[in-house]
């Protein structure tokens, strides 16, 4: 039992700020981002002995952490997308900066992106290789890179379109 | 115009922080349960505050009439019942923990909260109507000792304090316990969920 603390502390440490960056980069919000940091941990928790070692743990974490996110947002109802993205500006008036602004407008332009895309495109943004990407979402490496050049096109654009209005 | 490199950079210098260790987490998850178990606790204390009380009544009053011991006699016997009941559906949730047995906590994560249905319900009415006769045989006595006014105001509060909590308080006690162990019920589903499937 001490051990499996140990452990799960060291995994932990070592993968929630990633975790937390994908869930935020899903949700745009911070409270569920913390959320389902929570509630991906607790799976791992609960899940560490059915690890087998035939990936790597932070690819089994990023499976469970985007299996999380996909559930979380349809069973919960939260708010709608957009709203939430706006708080980001709305809730910090005193962190408002030109960064910020342009991060919010990053978020903003996640947030348009399918679901999926919206997990993918966080992964790339935190440059994971695209073989554990694919592992991670179930898809081939071959149909990964296509549809990352699509998703990356499309956020750039979504990004142009907000920083132009 | 913006290349995908810009917004790389821009998510990468988004530092974000996580607030909580593991051992918090842990403990936030915990929460939850937590607080229905102690306002589970809470009703059995008042439960047996009351049973306390209402003993201590039967055994150190005088009472010149059979009907008031009757009287009292029902009410101690059912509240010392609905505590009794109220206990066993709290062992349900009191001896396992969700974050270490995820499948047999939710399980009786639910019978726990059918059990809190049946009690506020069908059982809160066969409550009622046994308290009902025992105020009944215990004011048989006790009210001939007032003046009518003071017989009618008792007996009024008495109605409108028993309608009450028949009525509303069961009511929205009721409605905020199903929503707060089925919002519970259903984020444990969800976390359960992932690895039932595999």
């Amino acid at each position: 039992m001490e051990n499996k603390e140990t452990l799960f502390k060291e995994i932990f440490d070592t993968n929630s700020k990633k975790i937390f960056h994908l869930c935020y980069g899903y949700t745009g919000d911070e409270d569920s981002a913390n959320d389902l940091l929570q509630e991906t941990f607790l799976k791992v928790w609960q899940n560490l002995d059915k690890f087998r070692n035939k990936s790597l743990i932070s690819t089994w974490i990023y499976r469970i952490a985007v299996n999380t996110c996909l559930t979380y947002l349809r069973s919960e109802k939260r708010q709608a997308k957009d709203e939430l993205t706006d708080n980001i500006i709305e809730n910090r008036p005193e962190e408002f900066s030109e960064k910020n602004e342009q991060v919010a407008l990053l978020y903003q332009s996640i947030a348009k992106l399918e679901e999926n895309d919206r997990l993918i495109i966080t992964m790339v943004l935190d440059e994971l290789p695209y073989h554990e990407i694919a592992e991670i979402s179930g898809i081939s490496e071959g149909n990964l890179r296509v549809r990352i050049h699509r998703i990356k096109s499309k956020l750039t654009e979504l990004y142009n379109q907000h920083a132009r209005i | 115009m913006q290349e995908f490199d810009h917004i790389q950079s821009l998510w990468q210098s988004h530092s974000v922080e996580v607030k909580i260790s593991s051992d918090e987490m842990l403990a936030q998850s915990k929460k939850e349960v937590a607080g229905i178990r102690a306002k589970s606790r809470l009703n059995i204390l008042g439960m047996i505050l009351s049973f306390a009380a209402l003993a201590a009544l039967l055994l150190f009053a005088e009472f010149e009439s059979w009907t008031t011991l009757a009287g009292l006699s029902i009410i101690v016997i059912l509240v010392a019942v609905y505590t009794f009941i109220l206990y066993k559906d709290h062992k349900l949730i009191a001896q396992n923990d969700f974050t270490e047995h995820p499948n047999a906590f939710l399980t009786k994560l639910k019978a726990y909260q059918l059990n809190k249905f049946t009690i506020y319900n069908k059982l809160y009415w066969v409550y009622m109507a046994a308290l009902s006769i025992g105020v009944i045989f215990y004011f048989y006595e006790k009210l001939d000792q007032l003046s009518p006014f003071m017989q009618g105001t008792l007996i009024l509060f008495t109605v409108i304090w028993m309608t009450l909590c028949a009525t509303v308080f069961r009511k929205s006690y009721l409605k905020g316990e199903r929503e707060r162990i089925s919002l519970l019920i259903e984020k444990f589903e969800r976390i359960s969920a992932q690895f039932k499937e595999s």
